[in-house]
C-alpha cells in the first residue's frame, strides 16, 4: 500500500498537489484516501467539486458523540477517492494537534483501512511539524514515506529544512522516511539550483516537478484537480507521473 | 455532563488497572506523569503496597517537559532506573498530560529496549478510561510476550483476571483450593500470587476461567493463538461455584462453553451492582443459595464484556434503580447515597470504587456459605 504524508510551508500548495496526487492515482484505477489534517478542513475540497466533507472534529462538536460510521465523516470524490478532514477546535481554541490524534484513533475504531481496503492512503498535513499532533501521521502504521512541497522561495525551503529536521530527528523511532521533494515552482530565480542544493544536503531527491500552471489555478476555481479537468494538460502528467512511479515502486516492493 | 459522578465517586482509572495487572510480576511500572501522583495509583488504589514490594515509579512530568515534548527525560530516566532496579520487563503508561500532547508510547518504548536491552512495552493509558481496560491491556501484553508454546495438562484451568481491585486478597488462595477441591489443576493465577515463569506455561491449560473483565485480552488471545476455551465466572457460594466447576469440566472436555446465564436486572428484587462478571456471578449465587430474584448492573462496559444490563454513570444508575425499586441492592457501602428510599443495602465493599475505605470490611464470598453474610 502506498502510505504517504505531505508537509511543506502554509500556503505553498500541499492540498493542490495531494488533491491532484489522488486524482491521478485513481485515475490510474487506484482505491485511494485522503486525509486533510488542518483545522481550515481544505484539503479534499477540489476533489469534491467545492462541496466540502463534515471534518470529524466539526461532527463531534455539532453531534456531541463520535461518529458511528465512516459515511458519518467522509464522501467519495472524484474517481471515487475517500475524501476525509480532521478539521479541528474552534480557532484561537483547545489543541488542533490533539484533534489529529483523536481522528486518527477514531479512524482506527472505526477499522477504516479494514473496511475500504485502500491502494493508497494520503495525509495532507498543516504547515510544519509544529507538535506531536502534527507527527501523528507519519507514526507507525500511518505514513511511511514523506514528500515536502516546496518552492524555490527562501522562506518555503526554510520550511522544508525544519521538517526534514523534524522527520530526521525520529529515524531511532520507527517512523516514515523523507522520500522527497515535490517542487512546485513559483517562477523564482534559479528555482531549481536552490531547490537542489536543499536536497543535496539533505540526500533527498526532487521526486516531482510541478510548473506554476494557469491550469490548476482555473480547475481550482472550478472545485476541480486539474487532473479532472484536463488530463492532458502539463500539470497533469506530471502528477500522473509521479503517481505512476509511486505506484510501480509499491509494486516492486510487494 | 453525562459522565459526571456527582453524589458517588468514579471508578479507578485506567492506569490504576495497569499498576494494579502488573503488580506482582517482577516488571519496572512507569507511569508518565507529575510527582506525586503515585499515591493516586499505588497507594489508594492498592492494599499491597505496604505489605509487598513493587517497582511502580512515575516519571514526574513538568510543565515545561510537557511543553517542549521532552521525551528524552522519560527514557533516560527508565533506563536509569531499569540499571539500578534490574526488572524483568518494563511497561510505560501514559495520564491526562501526555495524552493531550501525543506522546507516542510504542515508540517511547522501543526506545528504551534498545538502550536498556529489556523488554519494554508501551501501554495506552490516559487516566480517563476505566480500569479494567488498563489491567486487561496490561495483561495481554505480558501474555503477548511471555507465554510460550507448550505441551497440555490435563485438568488444568488458568485464572485470568485477578485483581485486588475487584476480589479481596486471598481471593487466588480461595479459588485455588476451590479448583483443587474440584479435582482441577490450577494453572496460572494472572495476575494475583502467581509469576512470569507461570505466565509462560499459561498455553499448557485446557481452559481459563475469567473472573473479571480485566483478563479480556489474555483470554482472546490464548483464544486465539492457542485455542483455549474461556469460561466466565467468580465461584462465589456454593451453588454456582459447583455449577460453575461443571462449567469449567465440560469445556476441559472439549464441549462449546455456554455463556453465562444473564442475570439482568430486569424484575429482580435484589440487584447486585458491580463490575459485570463479578456482579452476575455473585446474582447467580443468591439466586442459587439464598432463592433470592436477584440481577445484576454491570458498571464497567467494556469490549466483549459479558451480557447483562450494562449502566456506567450515576445518572443512569440511579434512575435505573428508581424505575426498578428493588428491595435490597448488593453493591459498595458508597453507593448507600443514591440509593431510592425503602431499598436496603448490603454492603460489599468494592477497591476499585471506594479505595482503602472500607478495606477491613471487606470479605471472601469465593466457595464458601454465603447464606448467613446474605441473611
Amino acid at each position: 500500500m502506498i502510505k504517504l504524508a505531505i508537509y511543506g510551508k502554509g500556503g505553498i500548495g500541499k492540498s493542490t498537489c495531494t488533491a491532484n496526487l489522488s486524482a491521478a492515482l485513481a485515475s490510474l484505477g487506484k482505491r485511494v484516501i485522503q486525509i486533510g489534517c488542518d483545522p481550515k478542513a481544505d484539503s479534499t475540497i477540489n476533489l469534491l467539486r467545492g462541496d466540502p466533507v463534515l471534518p470529524v472534529m466539526d461532527y463531534m462538536r455539532q453531534y456531541d458523540e463520535e461518529p458511528e460510521s465512516i459515511e458519518q465523516i467522509s464522501k467519495v470524490g472524484y474517481g471515487g477517492v475517500l475524501c476525509i478532514e480532521t478539521g479541528g477546535p474552534t480557532p484561537g481554541l483547545g489543541c488542533a494537534g490533539r484533534g489529529i490524534i483523536t481522528t486518527f484513533s477514531l479512524l482506527e475504531q472505526l477499522d477504516l483501512f479494514g473496511r475500504y481496503k485502500p491502494d493508497a492512503v494520503l495525509y495532507d498535513v498543516l504547515g510544519d511539524v509544529v507538535c506531536g499532533g502534527f507527527a501523528a501521521p507519519i507514526r507507525e502504521g500511518y505514513a511511511e514515506q514523506v514528500l515536502i512541497v516546496t518552492s524555490g522561495e527562501k522562506m518555503a525551503l526554510y520550511a522544508a529544512n525544519n521538517i526534514w529536521q523534524a522527520v530526521k530527528n525520529f529515524e531511532d523511532r520507527s517512523y516514515a522516511k523523507v522520500r522527497g521533494v515535490i517542487l512546485n515552482r513559483r517562477n523564482v530565480e534559479r528555482e531549481e539550483e536552490k531547490v537542489r542544493a536543499f536536497t543535496d544536503k539533505a540526500g533527498i531527491e526532487i521526486t516531482a516537478d510541478i510548473p506554476r500552471s494557469d491550469d490548476i489555478i482555473r480547475y481550482e476555481d472550478m472545485g476541480m484537480t486539474c487532473v479532472e479537468g484536463d488530463p492532458r494538460c502539463e500539470a497533469a502528467g506530471r502528477f500522473l507521473a509521479l503517481a505512476k512511479t509511486l505506484i510501480d515502486e509499491d509494486e516492486r516492493n510487494g | 455532563m453525562k459522565n459526571a459522578a456527582r453524589i458517588i465517586p468514579c471508578y479507578s482509572a485506567d492506569t490504576s488497572g495497569v499498576c494494579s495487572a502488573l503488580y506482582e510480576l517482577g516488571g519496572l511500572t512507569v507511569v508518565h506523569d507529575a510527582s506525586g501522583c503515585n499515591s493516586t495509583y499505588s497507594t489508594h488504589d492498592e492494599p499491597r503496597w505496604y505489605d509487598m514490594r513493587s517497582n511502580i515509579f512515575i516519571s514526574a512530568l513538568t510543565e515545561m517537559d510537557a511543553i517542549m515534548g521532552n521525551d528524552e527525560k522519560l527514557i533516560a530516566d527508565t533506563v536509569s532506573a531499569a540499571k539500578d532496579r534490574k526488572p524483568a520487563f518494563i511497561a510505560l503508561c501514559g495520564s491526562p498530560m501526555p495524552m493531550m500532547t501525543g506522546v507516542d508510547f510504542d515508540a517511547v518504548a522501543a526506545e528504551v529496549e534498545a538502550r536498556s536491552g529489556i523488554r519494554t512495552f508501551g501501554l495506552h493509558t490516559n487516566g480517563t478510561r476505566s480500569y479494567i481496560e488498563g489491567a486487561s491491556e496490561a495483561l495481554a501484553a505480558v501474555v503477548r510476550e511471555y507465554a510460550e508454546p507448550c505441551g497440555k495438562v490435563r485438568g488444568r484451568v488458568n485464572v485470568l483476571g485477578l485483581t485486588p481491585l475487584d476480589l479481596p486478597l486471598g481471593a487466588d488462595k480461595h479459588i485455588r483450593e476451590w479448583l483443587a477441591s474440584h479435582g482441577f489443576e490450577c494453572g496460572c493465577t494472572l495476575a494475583m500470587g502467581d509469576s512470569l515463569e507461570s505466565i509462560k506455561k499459561l498455553p499448557s491449560a485446557e481452559v481459563n476461567l475469567l473472573v473479571s473483565e480485566a483478563g479480556r485480552g489474555a483470554a482472546e488471545y490464548l483464544k486465539k493463538e492457542y485455542g483455549i476455551p474461556c469460561i466466565c465466572g467468580v465461584p462465589f457460594g456454593n451453588g454456582f461455584a459447583d455449577e460453575l466447576a461443571e462449567r469449567l469440566r465440560s469445556a476441559a472436555n472439549g464441549s462449546k462453553p455456554v455463556a453465562l446465564s444473564t442475570a439482568e436486572a430486569g424484575q429482580a428484587e435484589v440487584i447486585v451492582i458491580g463490575e459485570g462478571i463479578s456482579a452476575m456471578s455473585l446474582a447467580e449465587a443468591l439466586r442459587r443459595d439464598l432463592g433470592l430474584n436477584a440481577g445484576a448492573i454491570n458498571t464497567q462496559p467494556s469490549e466483549g464484556a459479558a451480557s447483562g444490563d450494562v449502566l456506567s454513570c450515576e445518572e443512569d444508575i440511579e434512575a435505573a434503580l428508581l424505575e426498578l425499586r428493588p428491595k435490597a441492592v448488593v453493591a459498595d457501602p458508597l453507593y448507600r447515597y443514591i440509593l431510592p428510599a425503602g431499598t436496603r443495602l448490603i454492603e460489599v465493599p468494592h477497591f476499585a470504587f471506594s479505595g482503602r475505605c472500607f478495606q477491613r470490611a471487606m470479605v471472601n464470598l469465593i466457595n464458601t456459605d454465603i447464606k448467613e453474610y446474605f441473611k
